[in-house]
């Protein structure tokens, strides 16, 4: 059980490097006037980071030739929208992800 | 200007947080696992497996950061990290600035030390319950501090164990997290609005991620999509 001092660097700006961006915007949001056009942009800010998060990964798994992401990720959708079931979509979309690979793969 | 009343922070909101986690909790294991494994191949050992898990707190950028990872480091490598690591989770940033009118009402320290725990799935379960009504700070908390416990724990098993573990995308774990994040997500699409935001995050990330080296897609198709939604009018 030993910690070298190098590495215990790397990991502490690392650690640092994430805080600095956990604080950031709620920082930086302290001194934007949150206006009704603000207000919108924030609200619309979540979908948009999870929608940039998962679709480009999705798409050059496909490009790459594995559509297992890509199908599960509209499993999950179809799942969502008919049962609201997070447990079902996750339990879904692992199980057509892992047989889009297990056939195709 | 007057301030809102403080959003209440209650044990009960923790627990119902750390309840809603649950489905997900196999798959941040698994992910966990396999970065203290892959960990052993850079020379790390148990305690700064460990410690990468329990401080930095942010997979993503710790499986790319391994990649690079070197014995001997400089000012310059070091200051390179922090680049890398910054712009990997660059996507915290918007995500924080979001938490702003819920969070921003509680007293700066307990506001910052609950944005410590914030990682992409407790932020996207907080974004439901909002949608749905929600208004306990705890429900972030709890939420935070289970995935936070499960990560580390996991890491270090991940590292014990080292190899052997089976392959995730295998069995579909990759679709564990990225699948909960849509069954968070539907549930706010309400319109013109989503429709035109998320159109234009989902093409302009693409299109980025396509284009530009490293992990700028994430947070330029964001921002486009957010300010794309923000500035479609209509009858709300």
């Amino acid at each position: 059980m030993t910690v070298d001092a190098g590495t215990l660097t790397a990991i502490l700006v690392m650690a640092a490097a994430t805080a600095f961006n956990r604080a950031g915007g709620f920082w930086l949001m302290r001194l934007v006037p949150v206006t009704p056009r603000v207000r919108r942009v924030l609200d619309c800010l979540p979908g948009a980071v999870l929608v940039a998060l998962l679709v480009p990964g999705a798409v050059q798994g496909a490009v790459k030739g594995d559509m297992g992401m890509l199908g599960g990720l509209a499993a999950a959708l179809v799942v969502t929208r008919l049962t609201r079931s997070d447990l079902l979509a996750v339990v879904v979309a692992m199980a057509v992800a892992a047989g889009i690979r297990a056939f195709w793969g | 200007m007057t301030k809102p009343p403080p959003v209440p922070l209650t044990l009960a909101g923790m627990a119902e947080g750390a309840r809603a986690m649950l489905p997900l909790m196999p798959g941040i294991a698994a992910f966990g696992m396999a970065f203290g494994a892959a960990s052993i191949q850079k020379s790390f050992t148990l305690l700064e497996a460990t410690l990468s898990s329990a401080l930095v707190f942010a997979g993503l950028a710790q499986m790319v950061a391994l990649e690079g990872w070197t014995q001997h480091w400089t000012a310059g490598s070091l200051l390179a990290l922090g680049f890398l690591t910054m712009t990997v989770n660059m996507r915290h940033v918007l995500m924080g600035a979001s938490l702003r009118p819920w969070l921003g009402t509680l007293p700066a320290w307990k506001s910052y030390p609950a944005l410590m725990m914030m990682a992409d799935n407790n932020w996207a379960g907080a974004l439901r319950y909002r949608a749905e009504g929600g208004s306990d700070a705890g429900f972030f908390v709890g939420s935070g501090l289970i995935t936070w416990v499960v990560w580390v724990l996991a890491t270090a098993v991940g590292h014990l164990v080292g190899g052997g573990i089976p392959d995730p995308k295998a069995v579909g774990i990759d679709l564990v997290v990225p699948a909960f994040f849509i069954a968070m997500l539907l549930p706010n699409w309400k319109g013109k609005r989503e429709a035109v935001g998320w159109g234009v995050a989902a093409a302009v990330s693409t299109a980025v991620s396509f284009v530009l080296p490293g992990w700028w897609f994430i947070v330029i198709g964001a921002v486009a999509g957010a300010l794309a939604g923000g500035f479609t009018d209509d009858d709300r």
